[in-house]
């Protein structure tokens, strides 16, 4: 009999997800991953039924993890000042610890392959509570969703990618997201949002 | 997921030549009208065409004796 090992299942997750950040959905075999992960192609046939059940269950693992490190500390009924500088700090901290997991599961995205239907609603409940309160006490204005995350969040993640990548513009000296830059970007963010 | 089943079962592995779904299909009355397994699947994405398995026993050969004489390679993937 095969015994589950979780130290095990744990680097097959984890190699999965290098393998799918360098090379692709479609550079993940499950060969590949047994010798990536120097276990057998058998010994990963326990812990997951097939390709399609290994990228569906990492990816809801990974999930798991982002809302609990997004979610810590924060507060939904805080002010949108206070709630949003949270949000970014909680989310820059992940995304440097896991700097693959970041890139996965912005794959993942616009992969078929996964239904994220899935995902733990935790996440989205408390940011949707964050949202409408701010915006019934008027300290944001209401905008369409897509709208107000691309200001409130994707300049975070853009710098965030600069930061890894250690560079940005040809010519530009590396660039590292420190506490002043972040306040510098997170002011103007807070100001595009005001009423 | 379903650590649960799984813990619960023993997880037989194979090799075999089951190609298509067409294969699987003419495979499935067999295994599904075998009480000893729980589950299985083939990952017809992978090159080995790996029969998965969760049985209540851990004998691979009755396994291996029902594939091949319902006229599939079948054999063990081993460590």
């Amino acid at each position: 009999m095969r015994i589950r090992d979780a130290n095990k299942e744990a680097l097959i997750r984890e190699k999965a997800i290098e393998l799918i950040v360098n090379h692709g959905f479609d550079g993940l075999s499950m060969h590949k991953l047994a010798k990536a992960a120097g276990v057998s192609v058998a010994t990963i046939y326990i812990y997951f039924k097939d390709r399609e059940d290994l990228i569906q269950q990492v990816y809801t693992d990974e999930s798991r993890k982002m809302t609990e490190a997004t979610l810590l500390n924060f507060d939904p009924d805080a002010h949108f000042d206070e709630g949003l500088k949270r949000q970014w700090i909680n989310r820059m901290t992940y995304c440097l610890k896991n700097p693959y997991s970041m890139t996965f599961m912005e794959q993942v995205k616009h992969s078929p392959l996964v239904d994220r239907s899935t995902v733990d609603t935790r996440f989205l409940q408390a940011m949707q509570r964050f949202v409408h309160n701010a915006i019934d006490r008027k300290e944001i204005m209401p905008l369409p969703v897509e709208i107000y995350w691309s200001i409130a969040f994707a300049p975070l993640y853009q710098l965030v990618k600069f930061h890894i990548a250690g560079k940005s513009m040809p010519g530009r000296p590396p660039f590292v997201f420190d506490e002043e830059k972040i306040n510098l970007t997170l002011g103007l963010v807070l100001k595009a949002l005001k009423p | 997921m379903n650590d649960h089943s799984i813990t619960e079962a023993f997880v037989l592995v194979f090799k075999t030549n089951i190609n298509n779904l067409r294969q699987v299909k003419s495979i499935a009355p067999t295994l599904d009208n075998c009480p000893d397994i729980l589950k299985w699947n083939v990952d017809l994405a992978d090159i080995d065409k790996v029969l998965r398995i969760e049985a209540t026993h851990g004998q691979c050969g009755r396994v291996i004796e029902l594939v091949t004489r319902a006229g599939y390679a079948c054999e063990e993937l081993t460590d």
